[in-house]
């Protein structure tokens, strides 16, 4: 075994075991029955579990795995700060709103997010550690992409919420 | 990036779709 295919082992590892979590967490607090909505999570869950590592596994893929993988953090950035606003119950003080709102699990949802984008970066671009980063940071594959998409996906869905009902 | 030849080129249709998926998602999902 190669080194190369040691790390993609570990990331792959670290994705799919952040990706059960999810999985677990939003099955036990979520039941399907309650709200139609929470088969967002079931799909997202299943996809991030069998789809997107396998995605991830061959060169080929690699990129759509990337695509996918970030598209499902956007979707459960913008749904779950939707959750939040929607039953805002508690959360007062700053330490709350910290402590208990969403924004915990949309941080763990990132952590997966970055464990994707590593993936992605050491399959493309190789294991030089002396190569400088390039390209521009709004172009794709860097982060300022991943955030133009994310604002562009939070309002197109604002507007649905808002002026489709 | 060459796998997403399709789609740099057609770049349009993945965003027509897109922005109709995320648009009915926004309807769809109430709590």
């Amino acid at each position: 075994m190669t080194i190369k295919t040691y790390i993609r082992s570990i990331l792959l590892a670290a994705l799919v075991a952040l990706s059960l979590a999810g999985f677990m967490v939003h099955s036990r607090i979520h039941l399907m029955a309650q709200n139609p909505s929470f088969i967002v999570p079931f799909v997202a869950g299943i996809l991030s579990i069998v789809v997107i590592p396998a995605l991830f596994w061959f060169k080929r893929t690699l990129a759509y795995g990337y695509v996918l993988n970030g598209f499902l953090c956007i979707i459960g950035t913008v749904t779950m700060s939707h959750f939040a606003i929607a039953r805002w119950s508690a959360p007062n003080s700053p330490p709350d709103i910290l402590l208990k709102s969403m924004i915990l699990d949309i941080l763990i949802l990132w952590g997966k997010f970055f464990v994707g984008k590593a993936l992605f970066e050491l399959e493309t671009f190789g294991y030089d550690p002396n190569r400088p980063k390039a390209g521009i940071t709004y172009r794709y594959p860097n982060m300022g992409w991943w955030l133009i998409h994310l604002a562009a996906v939070s309002f197109v869905y604002y507007l649905g919420n808002r002026l489709w009902s | 990036m060459n796998q997403f030849k399709w789609f740099t080129r057609n770049w349009w249709i993945l965003h027509i779709v897109a922005v109709t998926f995320f648009f009915w998602l926004g309807h769809a999902i109430h709590f």
